[in-house]
């Protein structure tokens, strides 16, 4: 599942670790499913860069279809596939892309410098401090979905 | 061309030291000048009759002697285990450093007598030297073809290769010579022959040489192999000489210097010697070869100053030497090692480099708060400030025209080089003292007093008083200068 150069996490305990042991980089986790092709075009994205921002920041992917991992997505809300999910130091980071739901990212990025300046800008915000950023993307690039309130 | 081999051959008598060769030197000088004089009488007389006069060298003692004993060495095949000798003291060493000498006199005599045959044969066919350079070649195409008008009873198999042979012919049937006399025959054919004498008394000498060389020098022709290393000892006067020499002499002994003519020297071949003959340069790629030829100069230099002192009869050293020239020859002709991508660097973590100067500040003038900026921006407490709508509409004016501030126009925004310009000028006094430009005028018209004049020396200090220091400012002065 996933690619071979990203790690995948499958168990609690996996992610727990990941994310408080990643220091000073952006965490970067992927929920998603492996039969999905948004899911796949975007872990294409995500292996490409790998290598590039890893001064700066990991990338890891998480099975939603694990036991263990319902917690996780009941946790974080995580209806649509994929979504993707930005830690910094154990804070879980917000960005602002203009969509309803500023806690994730849904959908895949049209390009790998798009993702690249997504995480930048992530970055330079959690080293300011902040805990919400806003994105860098024009409107165009960011994929818009529908928030479907308990069937409404 | 004789006369450059010649000249090369004195210098290299200058160069060695060796005592013990003082009749070989002057045999080879007497062989030189010989050389040179009749080189000399040739070309006054071009058409010389007498082949003895033009070329001695075959009547002298000297070669006589050492072919003789050259001939009587290959036949006998010495045994090589006398090692207890000193080197320089062994007879055979003699006669193979007499025998490299040799060698190099045999090749200026097969030059002169190239030139001699060539002269006679030109009345018959004198497009025959342009077509058949090398001079043995020349001689036995020369022998074969004798006063043959016909060349297509001449079978020149063998001698050429086809398509010379071909072109010769071609060239043979439109050629404007006639034959030669019957004595001029006799003549060229007598030279020819003595040619081919002295270029067969020539391999002998070397063969026997090469036979020798892996006793005399085993590791430098482990290095460049029997043959080069004979003409290296041959032309550089001994083994002893030949280690004397630094490494870049080595390179380019033997080194054939081109006689240009009008060609560019542009694409000149690099300067390397008898070494372009080893197996192990010619087995370099063209790219490598400069490096190639300086790195097997040096080592065929070590290799000879260790037979020089028979420090490794074996040849073991040599062959080592082989091996590490090999060695390095192919580590140059590795790839070099593939480019990893770095990573991206971490945001913000290189600040920007700042530059300064006077054109960036000269340039950050241009949106710099001008001095009406800064009035406009201020308000003085309890007085309503102007507006360019008036009532309050439009952008307000400020402290800018107001009664107390001490302009009444204020004139355009100066910048610190005309504020030092206008301190120039001051000292200078070119203009009125006290006013700093010549459209200020003394008087205004305010709306509260009317016409009011104002105090120029004033100006300035209204605006440092509040917000700037006039400590360093660029236009104030001293506040009280006392005159004694």
């Amino acid at each position: 599942m996933g690619s071979a150069v990203l790690p995948t996490l499958r168990r609690k305990r996996e992610v727990d670790a990941a994310i408080r042991d990643t220091l000073d980089k952006v965490l970067v986790l992927r929920f998603g499913r492996a039969a999905d092709a948004a899911c796949l075009q975007l872990d294409d994205v995500l292996a490409k860069s790998s290598w590039d921002i890893s001064k700066f920041a990991t990338i890891a992917l998480v099975d939603m279809d694990s036991e263990e991992i319902q917690v996780y997505v009941d946790y974080f809300d995580i209806t649509l596939v994929p979504a993707t999910i930005f830690f910094f130091n154990a804070h879980h980071m917000k960005m602002d892309s203009g969509t309803p739901d500023h806690t994730k990212w849904i959908g895949s990025f049209s390009s790998k410098q798009d993702f690249i300046d997504v995480v930048e800008a992530v970055f330079r915000g959690a080293m300011k401090g902040k805990l919400i950023v806003s994105c860098p993307l024009p409107p165009e690039r960011i994929p818009r979905f529908q928030l479907l309130f308990k069937d409404v | 061309m004789a006369n450059l081999a010649d000249s090369f051959l004195a210098d290299l008598d200058d160069l060695s030291d060796n005592e013990a060769y003082p009749e070989e030197d002057n045999a080879e000088a007497a062989g030189a000048d010989e050389d040179g004089d009749d080189d000399m009488l040739d070309l006054e007389a071009l058409n010389y009759d007498d082949l003895d006069s033009v070329s001695k060298l075959q009547k002298t003692q000297r070669y006589i002697d050492i072919i003789q004993k050259v001939e009587g060495a290959l036949e006998k095949n010495i045994d090589l285990s006398n090692q207890g000798f000193i080197l320089e003291e062994d007879p055979e060493y003699q006669l193979i450093v007499d025998c490299n000498a040799l060698s190099v006199d045999i090749e200026n005599e097969l030059i002169i007598i190239h030139n001699f045959i060539r002269d006679k044969y030109r009345l018959k066919f004198p497009e025959l030297e342009s077509l058949v350079h090398h001079p043995i070649d020349y001689a036995r195409v020369v022998k074969k073809i004798g006063n043959e008008m016909d060349l297509t009873l001449v079978d020149l198999e063998g001698l050429l290769p086809s398509a010379v042979i071909m072109v010769v012919s071609v060239t043979a049937s439109t050629t404007s010579g006639k034959p030669l006399s019957e004595e001029n025959l006799v003549k060229t054919v007598e030279a020819c022959d003595r040619a081919l004498n002295l270029d067969a008394a020539k391999k002998k000498v070397l063969d026997f040489v090469e036979g020798r060389m892996g006793y005399i020098a085993p590791n430098l022709s482990a290095i460049a192999g029997s043959a080069v290393a004979a003409k290296l000892m041959g032309i550089a006067g001994g083994l002893g000489a030949l280690a004397k020499m630094p490494a870049c002499n080595v390179q380019l002994l033997g080194a054939k210097k081109k006689n240009l003519a009008g060609f560019s020297s542009a694409t000149s071949q690099f300067r390397v010697g008898y070494l372009e003959h080893t197996e192990v340069f010619q087995s370099t790629p063209p790219a490598l070869r400069t490096r190639a030829c300086r790195l097997i100069a040096a080592k065929s230099t070590l290799a000879a100053r260790i037979d020089s002192i028979r420090g490794d009869p074996t040849g073991k050293a040599g062959r080592n030497l082989l091996e590490e020239i090999r060695k390095k020859i192919e580590k140059w002709q590795e790839p070099p090692p593939a480019k990893l991508p770095k990573p991206l660097p971490v945001p913000d973590s290189e600040p920007k480099k700042k530059r300064g100067g006077r054109r960036l500040r000269k340039m950050k003038e241009r949106y710099a708060v001008t001095d009406m900026m800064k009035l406009a921006n201020r308000m003085q407490f309890g007085i309503p400030e102007e507006s360019s709508l008036g009532d309050g509409l439009g952008e307000g004016y400020g402290m800018l025209g107001q009664a107390g501030s001490g302009r009444l126009r204020v004139s355009a925004a100066q910048n610190k080089l005309a504020a030092k310009v206008a301190k120039k000028f001051k000292e200078k006094s070119y203009g009125s003292s006290g006013a700093t430009s010549g459209l200020t005028s003394s008087l205004a018209f305010t709306p509260v007093q009317g016409i009011e004049l104002s105090n120029p020396q004033a100006h300035g200090n209204h605006l440092g008083s509040g917000t700037q220091s006039t400590y360093f400012s660029e236009t104030g002065t001293f506040s009280k200068i006392s005159r004694p």
